[in-house]
């Protein structure tokens, strides 16, 4: 990322994505509380209502939404495209996304066909906002060509998870019957976490890993291909399932699925050689995600419970990543907008906190170890269910998203705090 | 002697906020020479903002950035002493 391309004439305002970011920890300590509430049931099997409740408060709730704010910061940023009316459709999509969340996953853990039918539509209406503006911007983008091209295929696959989600709400509300059901469930899963959240981490990977960390950068090759040949994969998964092959569909996902073992060994291999040997928390996440990542393509392949690659992936990937980035990403935006409220107020002769000073790194560590201990209970106990780690695993995480959203209300509180001395 | 500024192996934003930390602490009127990977062109855009004029040699990942308050000009021979080796 050339630094050179980041305007503040194009960039959101801060709240925009920062209000994204800020709420999204909540969600993943309300998933931490149905765990702790619902203890060993949640993950006896996937397909149990409160385990269908805790997958959507964090895909949705949390994942989702900082992928929202992240995407509506970065569009200018990294492909130079600014998404029109960028506030109202913010507000608008963040609102429906919380309301819809909030309401899906109370249909789900108590049944409920009004529950159901209002979150689909409320989570329908909002990620049509989201992906019309985004597509928009997209449309006109012309920065680093590959991860454009990631974004693109990451929102197509967010519109195919959202259509195979209202579908499968249809289904569930209507009492109707679908041949296969398991494998559109598997498929809706499939574009949501390979597509929409792998294709997207792929695409912001390309840059923020050798920018942030200073790494060499990935493979030309791997860049041209991992996100196309993971929707061709997806894809080819979608056709095989439509036309009642589910045994072979699997195989179009393995192919999805192998693709980001590769951008995980292939990130991991730039951190390692890394031109400074500093481990920050950023990074410490990094490597769990993506060791996570493998560890859950690693089960899924050899046949392991398919509750413990929900954990891997979810908590590992879907929790961890995001946490690592919004420690880096909240901290770089407070630095960068007040820098050029500083250059626009032309108040030179005030001295700006350095980045790292809005969140301190060793309570940002602790931070992690609390969650590297939930992500370990959960998995144990998605492992091997009924030994009692649910609940201890549930209480783990709410610590962690507490932790989290107190660092988070940190730094912003620190970015109003030197605002106003610029003012 | 023009004090040298090695920012080559910082991340994001470090060289810059090392680069204005160290212009706020040089005795007034006096150069800084920086050493960094890239042209850093945010950086320029500061600096002609805050009132300094500076000089770039280098090319692919090392570049020496001579900067001077723009009143205060470096004389010949003080740049070119002051150009690391």
């Amino acid at each position: 990322m050339k630094t050179a391309g980041l305007s503040l004439d194009q960039a959101p305002p801060i709240g925009v994505p920062f209000a994204f970011f800020l709420v999204a920890p909540l969600f993943a300590a309300l998933a931490g509380g149905l765990l702790l509430w619902q203890g060993e049931a949640v993950l006896v099997s996937r397909w149990t209502p409160v385990a269908l409740a805790v997958t959507h408060l964090l895909a949705l709730g949390f994942l989702t939404q900082i992928m929202c704010g992240a995407l509506l910061q970065m569009l200018p940023v990294l492909a130079g495209s600014p998404v029109p009316r960028v506030v109202a459709i913010g507000r608008a999509t963040q609102m429906l996304l919380i309301l819809g969340t909030l309401s899906l996953s109370a249909g789900f853990r108590w049944g409920g066909v009004i529950w159901l039918t209002t979150g689909a539509g409320a989570l329908g209406l909002g990620l049509t906002i989201l992906i019309v503006a985004v597509g928009m911007a997209l449309w006109r983008a012309q920065g680093v060509r590959q991860t454009v091209i990631a974004m693109r295929l990451a929102l197509a696959a967010l519109t195919v998870t959202a259509l195979l989600g209202l579908m499968l709400v249809a289904v569930l509300a209507g009492g109707s019957s679908l041949s296969g059901f398991a494998g559109w469930v598997d498929l809706h899963l499939g574009w949501g976490l390979l597509g929409w959240a792998g294709i997207l981490i792929m695409g912001v990977g390309y840059q923020v890993v050798p920018m942030f960390h200073v790494t060499p950068s990935y493979p030309s090759w791997l860049m041209r291909w991992a996100a196309p040949l993971a929707a061709i994969g997806l894809l080819a998964a979608t056709v095989l399932t439509a036309t009642g092959r589910t045994d072979l569909a699997i195989r179009g996902m393995g192919l999805s699925a192998i693709i980001f073992v590769v951008f995980a060994a292939a990130t991991l291999d730039r951190q390692h050689r890394r031109e400074r040997p500093r481990l920050d928390v950023t990074l410490l996440y990094w490597r769990s995600a993506m060791l996570a990542a493998m560890l859950a393509a690693l089960v899924w392949l050899t046949g392991g419970r398919a509750e413990l690659t929900g954990v891997l992936l979810l908590v590992g990937v879907g929790v961890g990543l995001p946490s690592g980035m919004l420690f880096k990403i909240m901290p770089f935006l407070s630095w960068f907008h007040l820098q050029h409220r500083q250059v626009a107020m032309r108040r030179f002769s005030v001295r700006l906190p350095h980045m790292q000073s809005f969140i301190p790194e060793t309570q940002a560590r602790i931070q992690f170890g609390v969650y590297l201990v939930a992500l370990g209970l959960l998995a144990a106990a998605a492992a091997w269910p009924g030994i009692g780690l649910t609940r201890p695993g549930g209480l783990a995480l709410i610590l962690a998203s507490l932790l989290q959203s107190w660092l988070l209300l940190q730094c912003w509180s620190g970015f109003r705090r030197f605002r106003l001395n610029l003012d | 002697m023009v004090p040298v500024l090695d920012v080559r192996r910082l991340e994001p934003p470090e060289p810059l906020e090392r680069i204005l930390d160290a212009l706020a602490d040089l005795p007034a009127g006096e150069p800084l020479c920086v050493l960094h990977r890239r042209e850093p062109f945010p950086l320029y855009d500061l600096l002609k903002r805050m009132g300094y004029d500076w000089r770039t040699q280098g090319q692919d990942d090392r570049f020496e950035i001579l900067i001077w308050p723009r009143e205060a000009p470096p004389s010949r021979r003080e740049s070119d002493e002051g150009q690391p080796d």
